[in-house]
């Protein structure tokens, strides 16, 4: 139980890795304040979480023994982000992770210049600016605290490009930008800041995944010639388990990575190592 | 810590289901608060429903948090978590009855008490045995029967004795005790005083708000609210260790503890609370009895304790003399070597015979069974065969070394009424009739056929006489007899398979008692003991080449002289076997030996001992891993030693109370030559068996494995302002600096009537050249808690001895004071003066010394209550205070008065 007597939120808990990192973080003993938006959002081609979606996330994380709290909670407004963490914090005493997992996949599949101006600030205000939103709301009394680990979940797309993918790759690469220099702005108060770069994750039955079939739709290939494209792209010739992710996500929030900040774990089956 | 303001109360919903929302809206009207609901997936009997419900009960909050558990079999549980600020107690028992509907939904009644106040964090107390840097805390209860006058009150002159008591030996300041509202008292607990006006004094003790506490007590009482298991009163300690006394409903009470894992283990606090729990009901019954006479310790614990002293039960003494158990050895090997130096050897059978030739010469001297006999010898075979002699003739030795000085060599053979003298010194001293005699003399003067004596020697007849030397006064002679060298053989021949295959050293003067154990330890086992002459123990490279030559096995070593032969390479050294003794070992000096030499191929033993109780009284194998720890553990009594630590009336303490170490058993000396009060003073009754049990003035601490930690002589140990300090800790931290050879620290008291001008003064004698002070200075501040840093550091060239080998303090110079000259106060200073010039003016007339600008208020002798007293002084004057925090952080003028 590497997490007992912990908090941890997780933002875009309601399927696929914000829950498979939730129902790990249960297993090691956290008590969880899931969000999500649960609802669709008109710019993005495929429905997002639901609110059935998120209740059963916390169900999971129910049986695992875990104290659990839900709120609805839109990254994009600073006020949803502050109501929601003031609810985390009511119910639970106080904060002591954050993972920063709620993102989009599209609108993307087209060269940089057809990108529209709307498009463009969305994936941005998600992306990007939703993590910052979070860390600006639980900065203050972590470091007060002395103590908290915050996990932002970027993606291989932080570290190197993929075509056609101009806006989720510069708000990756903006997320791990985030994650070094706010690392540094808390590591005298010992508060960590920590990314992690998962590679091309299955998109599980369990955690209701949706991401390859999304990138693959963006891209107009059939999900199964995809995912077999990333297969043989990864050196280690598989795809990644939403479970491989959760479990760094729960190093990074756990006590035994108290010297790790700044870091960007990548779990990628080697697929940035060359 | 948020939890320490809070308490948590759980009540099963029972009855009919009572709609969340009815549930909320009787939370409502009670108070600002919201109700959470969190199903639960199991029944409430499982262990998944347990687990979250203690997890809810124990989780702070920052005002009122109700959570309502609906478990899978429809039972419900409401938990509410308040700070006591917003409810206490009796708030808390009417809003769960709001709640639960028996009692009419309204605002909740405001708390009596109020704030708890928090004083800084006392140290964590040697006794308690915590897991330093543990973040974690404890909890633990017990229940008590109803006690007429009980409460807090009361409680808080039992915490105040406890306490006491805990603090150990001599502890005669008064105790910190934070008593209801958080208040910190210092309550003196006066011996002579009864339990009741203890209590009464508790009341009006002074409050010390400045002073950390350790240990403190909350108001749990008054009639209503919640008790039992579904109550916590504290989900966090207050204190470091923190007591509150909740009413059960049946008139008794619920003694609950909340403590810091970081100061305590949960075993200490459990011995603790049954103490406690055991001091609160005799105050309660016997409230006119003596605060002296109030025992911590039942007769069963007592007994428990005893035998935690004497590990290995009752050892049958050996009975027989150290002639017989000699015999024994010359019969089972008479020709194989048994003592040699350099060319010449002597077989069992001739070192026997010798013997008995040179005991035939002493008789022809006139000597006679009873007598004592002095040996002034260099270390030779020639030495081993006069002490043999000396007890065939049924006399015992007394052994001086021929270096001593001759007025010493004279005072001992006129106390100990030496007639004969046996020496190879031309100037031993002759006077009252003492008559000195050669070894070879004495072996002429045999005649040609020797008798037997006339009376063989009984193991209750003296072996020897050794001198020491105490802390004041003459040295004394300690009579030991026969059977407790046998004794301490048999204690140690099997542990550590000593045996014929063995080679010992004769490394130690046949003055100092380590002799005895490598002499009669390997004569009395088969051993062969080679004979280390005077200046090879002085030079560690002829020592290990003569260890290499002689394929020593077994090595008896003081710590000092050891340090000196890890010096050299020791890599090819044939030794099975190290044994400590004479003085306290620091472990981790050993972890070169280890690198060279693996536990498996020489076994490492300290052997805490004392002349009085035959050589030895402990035994501790130690490890790479107790080395690496730097264990100050001596370990358990030897077969047949037994071990008390006691206070200053005699009483045995509780396990890991630092109280005197105290002996019993086969070791116990017969007392000291000649010194029928002093004998009567040290040597007294052993309360458990009856027999005698010696008295060592040394402080220690038995651990509830049964092992002794040894922490110097109670002379060495000081109290200032509040905080023990073990002198000799400071020491051992000043000598671990590379550039310092030899240190010394003493307390030095400029007015013995002001606690506060109490302050510590190091010595050093730098390890070449010129020392960096204030570097020394630093680096120990940097291991030392503040109060065990020393005020000064003053470079010496030797340390002045007194002529017994210890530091003589009368002759150490004034401290050197690394304060720079004084700066004159800027003109026209006055009443208009400056911060930093009234700053001086104070610092100097605080600190009774000239103060520059950039002088460390603490290397000046600055201290917490000088600080309250500069405060003082500005306040007086109208000046902006400066925080303590503050100048323990810029603790000079300069940089004080730049941030103000």
């Amino acid at each position: 139980m590497r997490l007992k007597g912990k908090t941890v939120v997780v933002t875009g808990a309601a399927r696929g890795l914000g829950r498979a990192t939730a129902v790990a973080c249960a297993a090691e003993g956290a008590d969880l304040m899931l969000l999500d938006l649960c609802a669709d959002l008109p710019e993005v081609p495929y429905p997002l979480g639901t609110a059935g979606q998120l209740a059963h996330t916390a169900a999971l994380c129910r049986k695992e023994g875990s104290a659990v709290a839900t709120a609805e909670c839109d990254v994009r407004d600073l006020r949803s982000v502050e109501a929601a963490i003031s609810r985390a914090e009511d119910r639970f005493g106080r904060i002591d992770a954050v993972v920063n997992n709620a993102g989009i996949a599209a609108p993307s599949g087209k060269p940089a210049h057809e990108i529209g101006e709307d498009e463009w600030a969305l994936m941005i205000d998600v992306d990007l600016s939703g993590a910052w939103r979070v860390i600006r709301t639980v900065g203050k009394a972590m470091s007060a605290r002395r103590s908290g680990s915050i996990v932002n979940i970027a993606s291989t797309a932080g570290l190197v490009g993929y075509r056609h993918f101009a806006g989720y790759v510069a708000a990756k690469h903006g997320l791990i930008g985030l994650t070094k220099a706010a690392a540094l702005d808390y590591a005298p108060t010992k508060v960590r800041v920590n990314a992690v770069c998962p590679g091309s994750v299955r998109d599980g039955t369990e955690v209701e995944g949706r991401m390859l079939a999304e990138i693959a739709r963006a891209l107009d290939v059939p999900v199964s010639e995809h995912e077999q494209a990333f297969v043989e792209a990864q050196p280690m010739n598989a795809l990644i388990e939403p479970e491989d992710v959760a479990a760094a996500v729960v190093f990074l929030v756990s006590d035994d990575s108290r010297q790790v900040t700044g870091s960007v774990m990548t779990v990628d089956g080697g697929f940035t190592a060359r | 810590m948020l939890g320490a303001q809070c308490h948590a109360v759980r009540v099963r919903l029972t009855g009919p289901p009572v709609p969340d929302r009815t549930l909320a809206e009787r939370l409502s009207a009670a108070g600002p608060w919201r109700l959470w609901v969190d199903d639960v997936p199991a029944g409430a009997a499982e262990p998944l429903a347990e687990r979250r419900l203690d997890a809810e009960m124990r989780r702070p909050a920052a005002g009122v948090r109700c959570v309502l558990l609906r478990y899978a079999d429809g039972e419900a549980d409401l938990v509410v978590v308040a700070d006591r600020d917003r409810l206490d107690r009796g708030g808390l028992g009417a809003l769960t009855a709001m709640l639960a509907g028996t009692r009419p939904a309204g605002p909740c009644p405001a708390p009596e008490a109020d704030r708890v106040a928090r004083p800084a964090e006392g140290p964590a107390p040697d006794w308690g045995r915590g897991e330093p840097g543990s973040s974690r805390h404890g909890t633990y209860h017990l229940d008590l029967p109803q006690e007429p006058g009980g409460g807090p009150g009361l409680l808080t002159a039992a915490l105040a004795l406890t306490l006491s008591r805990y603090d150990g030996h001599g502890a005669t300041e008064g105790v910190t005790v934070a008593g209801p509202g958080g208040i910190a008292r210092e309550i003196t607990v006066d011996p002579a005083a009864t339990l009741a006006d203890l209590r009464a004094r508790c009341e009006s003790a002074p409050v010390r708000v400045d002073r950390p506490v350790t240990a403190g007590l909350l108001d749990g009482s008054g009639p209503d609210g919640p008790a039992g298991d579904d109550y916590l009163p504290l989900l966090a300690p207050a204190f470091p260790l923190t007591t509150v006394l909740v009413p059960l409903p049946d008139g008794g009470s619920r003694l609950w503890f909340s403590y810091l894992r970081s100061h305590f283990s949960p075993e200490a606090v459990e011995q603790f609370a049954r103490h406690l729990a055991r001091v609160y009901a005799l105050s309660a019954r016997a409230p006119q009895s003596l605060v002296g006479d109030a025992d911590l310790l039942d007769p069963a614990e007592r007994d428990r304790i005893a035998r935690l002293g004497r590990p290995h039960g009752d050892v049958a003494a050996a009975g027989i003399s150290l002639l017989d158990a000699f015999r024994r050895a010359v019969s089972a090997t008479p020709d194989a070597v048994a003592v040699s130096d350099g060319d010449v050897s002597l077989t069992y059978r001739e070192l026997d015979d010798r013997g008995t030739l040179l005991a035939a010469g002493l008789r022809a001297h006139g000597v006679r069974h009873g007598d004592r006999v002095g040996v002034c010898l260099e270390r030779t075979v020639e030495l081993v065969v006069t002490m043999l002699g000396v007890l065939k003739a049924g006399a015992a030795y007394v052994p001086t070394d021929p270096a001593y000085p001759v007025d010493r060599l004279a005072w001992t053979a006129s106390d100990a009424g030496l007639r004969v003298v046996v020496t190879r010194l031309p100037e031993f001293p002759r006077g009252d009739g003492t008559t000195a005699l050669t070894p070879g003399g004495l072996l002429e003067a045999a005649p040609d056929r020797p008798s037997a004596p006339e009376v063989a020697p009984g193991p209750d007849d003296p072996a020897y006489v050794i001198y020491t030397s105490g802390s004041t006064g003459r040295p004394k002679g300690v009579v030991v007899p026969h059977g407790n060298v046998v004794s301490l053989i048999a204690a140690t021949r099997d542990p550590y398979r000593l045996g014929p295959g063995d080679v010992w050293t004769l490394f130690h003067s046949g003055a100092f008692d380590f002799s005895v154990w490598e002499i009669w330890g390997c004569l009395l086992t088969g051993g062969r003991l080679v004979v280390v002459p005077y200046f090879v123990s002085r030079d560690p490279e002829e020592f290990r080449d003569l260890l290499v030559a002689e394929q020593v096995t077994v090595l008896s070593q003081t710590p000092s002289a050891f340090s000196q032969l890890l010096r050299v390479d020791h890599a090819g050294l044939p030794v099975r076997l190290v044994v400590f003794g004479g003085e306290p070992l620091d472990s981790r000096m050993l972890l070169p030996w280890f690198d060279r030499h693996p536990e498996d191929t020489c076994r490492m033993v300290n052997m805490f001992g004392i002349t009085e109780t035959t050589v030895h009284v402990t035994a501790q194998t130690v490890t790479r891993e107790l080395a690496l720890a730097g264990s100050r553990s001596v370990g358990p009594a030897l077969p047949g030693w037994h071990l008390y630590v006691t206070d200053t009336h005699g009483r045995p303490v509780p396990p890991g109370v630092t109280g005197e170490i105290c002996v019993g058993g086969a070791g116990v000396a017969g007392g000291y030559l000649g010194r029928p009060d002093l004998t009567a003073q040290r040597f007294v009754t052993d309360p458990v068996t009856g027999g005698r049990m010696y008295r060592s003035g040394d402080l220690g601490r038995l651990l509830p494995d049964g092992r002794l930690e040894h922490l110097g002589r109670i002379d060495s140990q000081v109290k200032i302002r509040g905080f023990r300090i073990e002198l000799d800790e400071i020491r051992s931290v000043l000598l671990e600096d590379p550039g310092v050879r030899a240190a010394a620290v003493v307390v030095r008291r400029d007015d013995p009537d002001d606690p506060a001008a109490a302050r510590l003064d190091a010595y050093v004698v730098p390890a070449e050249g010129l020392a960096d002070l204030p570097g020394i200075r630093k680096r120990s501040a940097g291991l030392l808690p503040g109060h065990m840093v020393p005020s000064t550091v003053t470079a010496v060239d030797a340390l002045p001895l007194t002529t017994n080998g210890k530091l003589d303090t009368a002759r150490l110079p004034a401290p050197s004071r690394s304060s720079a000259a004084p700066r004159q106060p800027a003109a026209g200073s006055g009443a208009a003066a400056g911060l930093p010039e009234a700053l001086l003016e104070i610092w100097a007339t605080v600190l009774g010394t000239p103060v520059g600008l950039d002088d460390d208020f603490f290397e000046l002798g600055g201290n917490s209550l000088f600080a309250v007293r500069v405060s003082a002084a500005l306040r007086a004057r109208d000046l902006p205070s400066l925080p303590l925090r503050d100048l323990y952080r810029t603790p000079t003028i300069r940089a004080l008065t730049e941030g103000v």
